[in-house]
């Protein structure tokens, strides 16, 4: 069965085995991903056709170590190392496909809380609305008590943007009020000094984006507001004296978990 | 038995590999306790620093001064900032470490060039269309010659930090952490230029000194410019890479929103942003450049003004080598967070050029103040032995710029800024007292304290165009006459015809036949007799405004620089009496009209005279019985406290000696 991840694990599920560290999350992450992609690749692969394949492969670099001075069967050697490429590829692609698609989901998902940083007390964050060209003027910000406005807000008639300085005093998880044509929309942003699940945007029922984007319900799609973002930073995370975007430490990582895995349950991969 | 051998032979290996370990621990520690505490304070002057303290508004200092000692220091010839702290890193003058000036000539072309470092694109490439491929890498040479002090005690296993001491850009490379000050560069290889973009008609486009005014239009309440970085060397004539910004001004209230890259940002008018880290493409996909910047929202409207700042060296990302170990800025900058690597931080250019006011100077200069002491605060509370060395730019920024308000004889007095700024500079010699109140309580008896100045500060109130005097007098001949167009050195000098030139804010050069490209006087008796010839004249000028003395002494190369190096700066240096100096144009070889002028530049304070009328100071929580104290004894003190005798070349002694030895 794909492993597919339906329901964002709330924080406190990631904190059960882990202190509140981006990198023992992506270094857990990776350990468990790894073995889970190995144990899939072995369930939903044909793994004695992936070891022909291999061995095949194998007995066709040594014919052309062996046969180097003939040259027809190195050229024939050639042509079958390329044939049995392809059937390995092949064999591998549907068990990479299981195992590709629940991994995607649970990046998108993980990255709703490593993929940046929470709003940091007393530091300026822009709250940017995108709206109806006609009612660029018409829209306000309500903000809870916790935070308040440090500049006035840029009307950006090129973008039918307006963009509010705001600034948080204190830690929480607030909803941000936007009134516009007598309705007020709202969107959460999250300050806080650990991991928390973040949605940079508010938008309209844009499917693809919002997967990828968003983490909150759709604005309704008869209201004047496009979008409501937080410029939340992206987060680097320091191992081995390199600053890396926990996406591409993770790869890292679950591959060398997979690979040893592999080694230790004895699955062809 | 074969096994049995084996454990043995790894066992033999081993025993071996501790002993060795442990050896070199013992000749590679030192297990002294000693501490040496060195603040370095670039232009505190002598007679402000008394002032202040007799006013009760340093206690920190007048403490120290009471119950350590408190000298005049003799500074450098001549009594600039690279000469000066030259001095006090190697133990010799200007002969022995060959930085004479701020700027040096190569004299067979002429060519002007920075007198502390050198950053050259590589030497070979090979061209292709618009796309050059360079065939190695460049180089960024440091051009001060002699060992550092801290060479020599990382030689004797002494542990140092060194904080922002200034000529020393690129780092010499040390054991301990060490942070390049003055002269280190910005992103594009200047002491640091700024960019002013603007849509007023009025403002003269184009490049000025210290920085570029950029015209730009507001369409739509946008304004779209480019960021201007670091010369291209990757293409065809090395054009400036750039990288574009958009500032979305609101169309009523005074704020705009600016976005750099993937960054965004709101400000507000007179506000200033934090750090903007840049990334300027020289190559697609393959070589950047990393740098930042601050931006400040002069004006939004009627007129469009931003001010940003020279692109710093990213302390987090270096594009040049700013410290030792090289890894030490970014830790740093994620310890306190970004901070001015330019050498020089404050911007005195942009408030010489009117592109900042003295508010918005102030708030520049009071943020490179507030940044030191975030480094100072970081780093001071980690030193456990050893040496210690913080430096401290302010007070000889400020007193450039800010004399002017605290002296109403200055041309440049104005009664409400002074009324309104006139206790700043005042401010920042308090904000050093702080600092030395912050030091204090960690020294003990096993504590040596050596609070330091390289120079101090007298007004300018007049300039004195050497050049132009050198030409009314004959020395110099030109093929035509003076273009203000022309703004290369020497532009339309007869060299076959000129005796002698002036170079750099004191020097004096003999045109010599065999060393100028055209040089016209013979090396020796002629060109003493020259120099004493000119030396008498210029000691006899009078400023026909007063009667007072213009120069106050001369000295000639000849005389006060020894060491391998005492023949390839001036041959002779220019000491200016109390309130002159050399004018601005004259020291990079131009000829303005007047001989003497008013000197009506903002910067109004100096100290590049007669270095009997500068000295710096000198303090110290311990006696101090030598009687003249001078920047040259500072690298033998600094060894002396560690029972390191001074190093080859070095013609100072330690402080602490009661007697200096004959020299």
């Amino acid at each position: 069965m794909p492993f597919v991840l339906t329901q964002p694990p709330p924080a406190a599920a990631l904190g059960v085995f882990l202190p509140n560290s981006p990198l023992a999350i992506v270094i857990v992450l990776s350990l468990v991903v790894g073995l889970l992609m190995v144990l899939l690749f072995g369930y939903t692969s044909n793994q004695k056709a992936i070891k022909v394949a291999k061995d095949q492969l194998k007995a066709h670099l040594l014919a052309v170590r062996l046969y180097q001075d003939q040259l027809p069967v190195v050229l024939r050697t050639y042509g079958r190392i390329i044939l049995g490429t392809g059937r390995y590829i092949r064999l591998a692609f549907m068990p990479l496909l299981y195992v590709i698609i629940p991994i995607t989901l649970l990046i998108v998902q993980v990255d709703r809380y490593l993929g940046s940083v929470p709003m940091q007390t007393a530091q300026p964050f822009l709250v940017t609305v995108q709206t109806a060209p006609d009612t660029l003027n018409g829209v306000s910000l309500q903000l809870p008590a916790e935070m308040s406005i440090s500049a006035p807000a840029v009307h950006v008639p090129a973008d039918n943007e307006v963009v509010w300085r705001v600034v948080a005093q204190k830690d929480g998880e607030y909803d941000i009020n936007v009134l516009s044509g007598g309705q007020t929309y709202s969107k959460t942003v999250v300050v806080a000094g650990d991991v928390s699940r973040l949605s940079p945007e508010r938008m309209r029922d844009r499917f693809w984006e919002r997967i990828f984007v968003s983490g909150e319900p759709a604005l309704p799609d008869s209201s004047p507001i496009e979008s409501i973002a937080v410029t939340y930073l992206p987060r680097n995370i320091n191992f081995a004296w390199l600053e890396w975007n926990w996406i591409v430490l993770f790869f890292v990582l679950s591959m060398v978990a997979g690979f040893i895995f592999k080694e230790v349950l004895g699955i062809e991969i | 038995m074969k096994k049995v051998v084996c454990i043995l032979t790894a066992l033999l290996l081993s025993a071996g590999g501790l002993m060795l370990s442990s050896c070199q621990r013992a000749s590679g520690e030192w297990h002294g306790d000693r501490k040496l505490i060195i603040l370095g304070i670039d232009g505190m002057d002598p007679q402000l620093l008394t002032r202040f303290m007799q006013e009760g508004k340093m206690p920190n200092f007048a403490r120290l001064a009471q119950q350590g000692s408190f000298r005049q220091l003799t500074t450098s010839i001549p009594p600039q900032s690279p000469v000066a702290w030259s001095n006090m890193i190697t133990g010799m003058n200007a002969g022995g470490h060959g930085i004479f000036d701020f700027i040096h000539r190569d004299p067979k072309t002429l060519d002007l060039y920075f007198s502390a470092s050198r950053v050259e694109p590589p030497k070979h490439a090979i061209h292709l269309g618009s796309w050059v491929i360079p065939l190695g890498g460049g180089s960024a040479d440091q051009l001060r010659q002699g060992q550092a002090f801290w060479q020599i005690l990382d030689q004797h296993h002494i542990p140092n930090s060194v904080f922002r001491i200034p000529s020393n850009f690129p780092p010499v490379a040390a054991k301990g952490n060490t942070l390049s000050g003055m002269g280190t560069p910005d992103l594009r290889g200047t002491y640091g230029t700024f960019s002013f973009y603007t849509d007023d008609p009025t403002a003269a486009a184009g490049a000025v000194e210290g920085g570029q005014i950029i015209p730009v239009q507001v369409e739509n309440s946008q304004v779209t410019a480019q960021l201007i970085g670091p010369d291209n060397t990757f293409r065809k004539g090395s054009p400036p890479a750039t990288e574009p910004f958009t500032v979305s001004v609101d169309p009523m209230e005074a704020v705009a929103r600016i976005a750099v890259q993937d960054q965004e940002f709101v400000l507000r008018e007179g506000e200033w942003s934090g750090w903007i880290p840049v990334e300027f493409q020289l190559i697609p996909f393959f070589g950047n450049v990393k740098g930042m910047c601050r931006f400040y929202l002069k004006q939004a409207h009627p007129r469009f003004q931003l001010y940003v700042s020279p692109i710093n060296i990213d302390p987090a990302n270096p594009a040049l080598p700013i410290s030792t170990p090289s890894s030490y800025s970014r830790d740093l900058a994620e310890e306190i967070g970004e901070f001015y690597t330019q050498g020089i931080s404050e911007d005195t250019k942009a408030l010489s050029d009117g592109v900042l006011d003295d508010k918005e100077f102030l708030e520049q200069s009071r943020t490179v103040l507030a940044e030191h002491r975030a480094i100072f605060d970081a780093e001071f509370p980690k030193f456990q032995k050893g040496v210690f060395f913080f430096y401290f730019s302010s007070l000889d920024l400020n007193s450039h710029m800010l004399w002017r308000l605290t002296d109403p004889k200055h041309p440049e007095f104005d009664a409400s800024a002074a009324a309104q700024y006139g206790t700043a500079l005042e401010d920042f010699y308090q904000q050093i007292d702080q600092v030395l109140g912050r030091v204090l309580p960690k020294v003990d008896e096993r504590t040596t304290l050596l609070v330091l100045s390289d120079h101090g500060f007298a007004p300018y109130y007049r300039s004195f165009n050497l050049n132009t005097w050198l030409l009314n007098n004959g020395y110099i001949t030109l093929k035509a006459a003076p273009s203000a167009d022309n703004n290369q050195p020497f532009a339309n000098v007869d060299w076959s015809h000129t005796r002698a030139y002036g170079l750099g804010l004191n020097g004096l050069y003999v045109n010599q036949r065999g060393r100028e490209k055209e040089g016209t006087v013979q090396a020796g008796a002629e060109a003493a007799a020259l120099l004493r010839e000119i030396r008498e004249k210029l000691l006899a000028l009078r400023d026909p405004q007063n009667g007072l003395p213009v120069i106050t002494r001369v000295d000639l190369a000849s005389e006060v620089y020894q060491g391998p190096y005492a023949r390839e700066g001036p041959d002779a240096l220019v000491g200016y009496n109390r309130g002159y100096r050399a004018g601005w144009k004259t020291i990079l070889g131009d000829f303005p009209t007047e001989v003497l002028e008013d000197n009506t530049n903002p910067w109004s304070g100096d100290h590049c005279m007669d270095y009997t009328l500068v000295p710096g100071v000198l303090l110290s929580n311990r006696k101090i019985p030598m009687e003249a104290p001078a920047l040259t004894d500072m690298a033998p003190t600094i060894l002396a406290e560690f029972g390191i005798p001074k190093a080859k070349g070095m013609i100072g002694e330690s402080v602490f000696q009661p007697v200096r030895a004959a020299r």
